[in-house]
């Protein structure tokens, strides 16, 4: 029974959440509210998923918003310089991805702890955003080609959430079923048996920093794409959205390890909670402070159950 | 004895910087044998363990494996060589589950529709590792339970299930028992005797001249990074071993 309560107590309590909006709310349980709440949760919960890599590895990734303003901002620049989607997509994941191997090389090579490695990539990414912008935005009327990413549907199912769908199942497929996943989870667990066991965790931690820079760029493209807009600061607000989702979500199915299903259900926790407050008539700032208190409230609650998993059975 | 050691070192040096943990030392480890190294803190037992474990590289000398130069750059070249090294922290994952801490870093994987993508076998190395643990007469059932709910011993034993695992010949153990209780050490030296009767080569460093005594069929015997005894156990009693250490302390100091 505490077994069960440790595993899904959070994801219960975030589905009473969701029953007592549904309930209450009004205009909560109808469908455009419903899309929108998940095509929202599909922005948050691919950047936490980056999140959660870097913190499988034992990484933190600081610069996952600053990286996806940079992204969006890249992709916007060349989709309002009248090019190719395809190319501005593609340069918009890059953008990611060689922010996420600058992380890597930085706190495997140089050897600079992944909270200041990260912390100054942000400010670099920040620094080049508002550089490529000159500080406004790029907004326009951008072909259906790129927009329809994320505004789309495909078999009747919003595209946003289809790339949600794909993501976490990647993701949690890399983690769970293939040997790289295995190292990573060796590496974040315990660095220096999985190194005496011949794993390369110099690597491991670059290919999760690596992959989180993407999820990052994946984020930013999907942004941009929806708003039509790229501005250098677009995604600020989703670090510590993203940092609470992961945190939450360790409170969910493996108790005390960052988790793919667990980030995504928090995502969706969290954007739920966002909305019905809303339309409950919560002030805006509201969500901020019960931000707070979730993210401290997580982190005590999956500590206490580290220690019970250690000492109580 | 004419037959080719398994394990030869020769001249092995080791300094950090300015400090010589290490110096000179030529030892050769025969198959089957159960070896142990013996000395006071600081004596270079644990530099020199790894060196042989691949963990760190010599500064000077060279190793050979049953008569050929080997070098070990990193623990996996050690392993993948047949040496493995049971560390005193065990070097476990401790949230990990048994299975996924004996195959760490040697995962099974089998194909999955595509000819090139393979997935983790979770199901064989559970089977694998129920094995391993048997072959050292510890019966555990759940092999997704986290090492970190284990006996002290058993956890041991997880780790001497990785050794097997990577198939290896010589196994080296760090101060087994150093942590244990007493009924958990006695579990420790049978598993260590099982390797034995296997058929396999144990270096085993320890303070506690009982274990030694209990298991060893030579004893090696460190003191300011050089060896100084080297010698078949015979009917050297734990107290015989602790004079040699003190009168090789007093030489080197």
């Amino acid at each position: 029974m505490r077994e069960i309560i440790g595993r899904y107590g959070t994801a219960l309590a975030g589905l009473t959440l969701i029953v007592f909006f549904v309930a209450f709310a009004p205009n909560f349980a109808t469908t455009m509210n419903i899309v929108n709440v998940l095509k929202d949760t599909s922005f948050l919960a691919i950047l936490a998923i980056g999140f959660t890599l870097a913190l499988i590895v034992s990484e933190l990734d600081l610069s996952i918003a600053e990286v996806a303003s940079l992204s969006a901002v890249v992709t916007g620049w060349l989709i309002q310089g009248q090019q190719h989607p395809a190319l501005a997509v593609t340069a918009g994941l890059l953008v990611g991805l060689l922010c996420g191997a600058a992380n890597g090389y930085g706190v495997t090579v140089l050897r600079v702890p992944s909270l200041i490695m990260t912390l100054g990539i942000a400010a670099i990414a920040k620094g080049f955003a508002f550089m490529i912008t000159q500080g406004v935005a790029f907004v326009g009327r951008w072909p259906t080609g790129f927009t329809g990413l994320a505004r789309g549907y495909s078999f009747g199912i919003p595209n946003l959430v289809l790339w949600l769908t794909a993501v976490t199942l990647l993701t949690y497929g890399l983690i769970k079923w293939t040997r790289t996943g295995a190292h990573m989870v060796a590496t974040g667990e315990a660095d220096e048996a999985a190194r005496l066991s011949g794993i390369a965790t110099a690597r491991m931690k670059r290919i999760g920093l690596l992959l989180t820079g993407l999820c990052a760029g994946i984020t930013a493209v999907l942004l941009a794409a929806n708003l039509s807009s790229a501005a250098p600061n677009m995604a600020g607000d989703y670090l510590l959205y993203a940092i609470a989702a992961v945190l939450l979500g360790m409170t969910m199915f493996e108790p005390g390890k960052p988790n793919i299903p667990g980030t995504v259900f928090a995502a969706l926790v969290l954007k739920v909670l966002g909305n019905g407050l809303v339309l409950m008539g919560a002030a805006y700032y509201v969500q901020d402070i019960v931000l707070g208190v979730i993210i401290i409230g997580s982190v005590a609650f999956s500590a206490s159950a580290l220690k019970k998993a250690a000492f109580k059975v | 004895m004419t037959a080719t050691p398994l394990l030869s070192l020769r001249g092995i040096g080791k300094a950090y910087g300015p400090v010589v943990a290490v110096r000179e030392v030529d030892l050769d480890i025969f198959a089957g044998e159960v070896v142990a190294i013996c000395g006071d803190n600081g004596a270079g037992k644990s530099s020199l363990i790894k060196v042989i474990s691949g963990a760190e590289e010599a500064t000077s000398g060279t190793l050979q494996m049953r008569g050929k130069e080997v070098i070990f750059a990193s623990p996996h070249d050690a392993l993948s060589h047949g040496v493995a090294t049971i560390y005193q922290d065990l070097a476990l994952a401790p949230r990990l589950s048994i299975a996924q801490n004996v195959f760490m870093g040697s995962e099974l994987t089998r194909p999955l529709l595509l000819p090139f993508l393979r997935v983790l076998d979770k199901k064989r190395m559970a089977q694998e590792a129920r094995g391993f643990l048997k072959q050292l007469s510890v019966t555990v059932e759940d092999m997704d339970r986290p090492v970190e709910r284990l006996s002290g011993g058993q956890r041991q034993a997880v780790a001497i299930s990785r050794a097997l695992r990577w198939k290896a010949e010589i196994i080296i153990m760090d101060e087994p028992t150093a942590a244990l209780g007493v009924k958990e050490t006695a579990l420790v030296l049978d598993l260590i005797r099982r390797l034995k009767a296997d058929g396999r080569t144990v270096l085993l460093i320890s303070h506690n001249m009982r274990d030694v005594v209990a298991l060893a069929d030579r004893v090696v015997i460190m003191g300011a990074g050089r060896k100084y005894v080297d010698q078949a156990l015979g009917d050297l009693t734990a107290d015989d071993l602790s004079h040699m250490i003190m009168a090789g302390n007093a030489r080197a100091a």
